[in-house]
């Protein structure tokens, strides 16, 4: 048995950011995995403590540059919870709101690039990013930016939505669904993609819970656990909508569970749009200074598009005196030694795909 | 027969100069050549281009558009940029070999390209063995291919090489399997009269299976998706060309083009008649035309298929390519003999 | 949330302990560093009740160490790594490669508060 050690990353056109990856061959079968990561290390969370409270949302926003609105609320509403801060009532809905556009964004990205990773040209990267952007160009008109939004204030928003916005809302999101499932049609017909990722690079219940994965990896291997059904936040236990579950813990399930999210996230958004109260949304302006903390320490945890993140933060007046940050990407990542054990060397990049990482998260 | 001449005739190349005298050889040989390599420049090119616009437009794209006319130029824009630029051979490559592998797999591709007849009267020779002797230089990529990717010394490009010698050795078998069956019905190895002998059918309607096998094959053979294992950009970076830069990667890329237009020509040989048409258009102009519609299909596939896996094309190969090309050639011998 | 606070002694039997009894998912190991001593916390969490639990274990700066849980729990891995290239805790019963995020040899933890990061990492263009 002769190995050979490939060397993948930094740079290589599939690993989504900066990381390295040592491959241990065995012919074309891997024999071992191993991440290197750190390479998009930027000290966030020592940066964190020598902020003021509302200067961090920037600095947090870049860890997961493919979702940064879920991450700037995730922070915000550890701070709301350590300086005791309650969220008005229309700001909850328009947070929602912005949270699950955050997320429809962020899954067709992951799709798109699963495709790509898959090696198809492009193509299905391209529709997902054209209708990503039609997603983005909606977050534009609530908060003034397509990438950075910046827009969770303690207690509220930035600034509220337009008076259109929720029209122009629930039309995107009639052609979302459509969309939704044109890609599910084209994608899952085709005899190859399924080929390459039924039954490959599997996850079983019990490795899962193992491994601590997050997210969407957790429930594709099912385990029924979201963050927004088992300790709802914000409005979504007024909603009906189902966490999608499924028991394979293959490549296929991965990315179908983001598909069928996709869905819940439409259906979730048509409804809080449909119930959105009038009144206030705005929350306190970043040149005031923050109330001093109620409570030392404050544990949140949110479901971001790639998973359960958890925040803990000790609480000092004005500023963080430690700032923690689960990633789920990382924790995601690690499992990568574990389930591409014994895979073909071209389902590295599957799996890869199917995890739907982003460097920034994990080395933070 | 038409064209009935010996084989290692080869003093009598062109012969549609209607002279014995060496001279006038001489110089329908080189006219031969400068018309075919024209040809296949300007096919290669426009199909080059199309490639992108054609691919762009699948994917909500404009492709390229500043330089020239729709973005006609670009290629040649990006052409010129690649053969200014400093190439590198790294210090762990075996040079001669790195020099002389990639020109080498064009130069093949060239020959082949000229053997093709490509009317009644331009074709270099008329062997009766052409067909044979075509397929017998399409047997030597592999080894070219795999010298040009173990001569740079890269992992990812001696993984390419590896690949792409296993798809070439499986997919060898189901396209000469094919062409025995056309071989049978025809009763020739001679290209032109195997397009003199659809005059009144293609062969296409005559060994359908066939002639989805040899294309499969072919595609397989010439590393287009969803078989460019060779090039897996998501895998291997660029495998074989991860080290390949400047003059040889130009040079490389137009290999891509080359070895679709002689693959184009191949089908449209032996399954379309070659240069059968209507008469108001020279017999030339329908072979080019029928080899570019075929090259528009063949990028057309690129923009929609995954890519699929080694072990996954070797099973298709000897799965299914190879017994239905058996079953191909027994239907042919049985109805068409 | 509940709190529990654990001698280091202790720490592998109730871990162990709790993972028979369902609390199976360990969702973060981390550290606060409080100048006087260092809290390492083990968050652990229930699926099937959807509950948390924190494991505070207190390490004086003298000495710093743990007993590694990475054989009752896999995903301690890499947060055992951070703990130790971040914190300066020692993993005692496993080989722990020390550069993980950083990758920066011979310096102080980079996430205690003895760490003066404004003075001793500027560059030369901040001088100037």
């Amino acid at each position: 048995m002769t190995i050979t050690r490939i060397n993948i990353g930094p740079v290589h056109p599939s690993t989504h950011g900066v990381i390295r990856l040592v491959v241990d061959l065995d012919g074309d079968t891997i024999v071992k995995v191993e991440p290197h990561v750190g390479f998009l290390h930027r000290g966030v969370e020592k940066l964190a403590e020598t902020r003021m409270y509302m200067q961090i949302p920037p600095y947090t926003e870049k860890l997961d540059y493919v979702a940064p609105l879920a991450y700037d609320e995730a922070y915000v509403a550890t701070v709301e919870a350590a300086l005791g801060i309650e969220v008005k009532e229309r700001a909850q809905y328009l947070r929602v709101i912005e949270l699950e556009l955050q997320r429809i964004a962020s899954h067709l990205l992951g799709i798109g690039t699963l495709c790509n990773d898959i090696g198809q040209m492009f193509t299905t990267f391209m529709w997902a990013f054209k209708d990503r952007d039609m997603v983005l160009d909606l977050l534009q008109e609530a908060t003034g930016s397509r990438m950075f939004h910046v827009n969770m204030r303690l207690g509220g928003l930035h600034s509220d939505v337009p008076p259109d916005f929720v029209d122009h809302t629930i039309s995107l999101m009639d052609y979302m669904e459509k969309r939704i499932v044109h890609y599910e049609k084209y994608i899952e017909k085709n005899t190859t993609f399924k080929e390459r990722m039924v039954g490959v690079g599997v996850l079983t219940k019990e490795k899962a819970i193992e491994l601590g994965v997050a997210g969407p990896v957790l429930r594709a291997s099912g385990i029924n656990y979201d963050v927004r059904k088992n300790r709802p936040y914000y409005v979504y236990d007024k909603f009906h909508f189902n966490t999608k579950t499924l028991y394979d813990g293959d490549n296929f399930s991965r990315y179908k569970v983001r598909m069928l999210e996709l869905k819940e996230s439409v259906r979730i958004i048509k409804a809080v749009a449909r119930a959105m109260p009038d009144g206030d949304a705005l929350g306190m302006p970043i040149k005031l200074r923050s109330p001093n903390p109620v409570n030392r320490i404050a544990v949140v945890s949110r479901e971001l598009p790639r998973g359960e993140c958890l925040l803990y933060m000790v609480a000092d007046p004005q500023k963080p005196y430690r700032l923690s940050i689960r990633s789920p990407n990382m924790i995601n990542l690690a499992a990568i030694s574990h389930m591409a054990k014994g895979a073909r060397f071209a389902d590295l990049f599957a799996i890869l795909g199917s995890l739907d990482i982003v460097m920034g998260c994990i080395d933070r | 027969m038409p064209y009935n001449n010996t084989i290692g005739n080869i003093a009598n190349i062109p012969y549609w100069m209607g002279s014995q005298n060496p001279l006038y050889n001489i110089i329908g040989i080189i006219i031969y050549v400068i018309i075919i390599s024209i040809t296949f420049s300007i096919f290669g090119y426009v199909v080059g281009w199309l490639e992108r616009k054609l691919i762009a437009r699948a994917q909500n794209r404009h492709g390229p558009t500043y330089v020239g006319m729709w973005g006609f130029l670009q290629n040649f824009a990006d052409l010129v940029k690649l053969l200014a630029k400093e190439d590198i051979i790294m210090e762990r490559a075996d040079k001669l070999l790195f020099m002389v592998s990639i020109p080498l797999i064009l130069a093949l591709s060239v020959f082949v390209i000229l053997l093709f007849p490509y009317s009644p009267s331009l074709q270099a020779t008329s062997l009766n063995f052409g067909l044979l002797i075509i397929l017998t230089i399409i047997a030597f990529f592999p080894i070219t291919l795999f010298a040009a990717g173990f001569s740079t010394g890269n992992k990812f490009a001696g993984i390419s090489a590896q690949r792409s010698v296993l798809i070439l050795l499986s997919y060898e078998i189901p396209t000469v399997l094919v062409v025995a069956s056309i071989v049978l019905i025809s009763g020739s190895y001679n290209m032109a009269s195997i397009v003199a002998s659809q005059s009144s059918y293609y062969y296409v309607l005559l060994v359908p299976i066939g002639f989805i096998v040899f294309f499969i094959a072919l595609l397989a053979e010439f590393e287009r998706p969803p078989f460019d294992l060779r090039e897996a950009d998501s895998e291997l970076i660029s495998g074989w060309l991860t080290d390949v830069s400047a003059p040889y990667y130009a040079l490389a890329l137009f290999i891509d083009y080359a070895r679709m237009f002689l693959g184009s020509i191949l089908i449209a040989i032996l399954f379309f008649g070659g240069w059968l048409g209507p008469s108001f258009l020279p017999p030339f102009f329908w072979i080019v035309a029928k080899a570019f519609i075929i090259s528009i299909f063949i990028i057309m596939i690129r923009a929609t298929a995954f890519r699929m896996r080694i072990d996954r094309i070797l099973r298709f190969g000897w799965e299914w390519l190879i017994p239905l090309s058996l079953i191909n050639l027994i239907i042919a011998y049985i109805l068409f003999v | 949330m509940v709190k529990l606070k654990v001698d280091r002694d202790a720490l592998l039997g109730t871990i162990s302990k709790m993972k028979s009894e369902g609390w199976e998912f360990l969702v973060k190991i981390t550290a606060v560093d409080y100048k006087d001593h260092v809290d390492v916390l083990y968050i652990i969490r229930d699926l099937a009740k959807s509950k948390d639990e924190i494991l505070e274990v207190t390490l004086q700066p003298t000495d710093l160490w743990l007993p590694t849980i990475f054989n009752i729990h896999q995903s301690a891995d890499w947060y055992e790594r951070e703990l130790s290239e971040m914190f300066g805790v020692e993993i005692k019963g496993r080989l722990v490669p020390r550069l993980f995020l950083e990758k920066w040899d011979g310096i102080d933890p980079p996430l205690r508060k003895s760490f003066v990061w404004d003075s001793t990492y500027r560059t030369s263009d901040d001088k100037q």
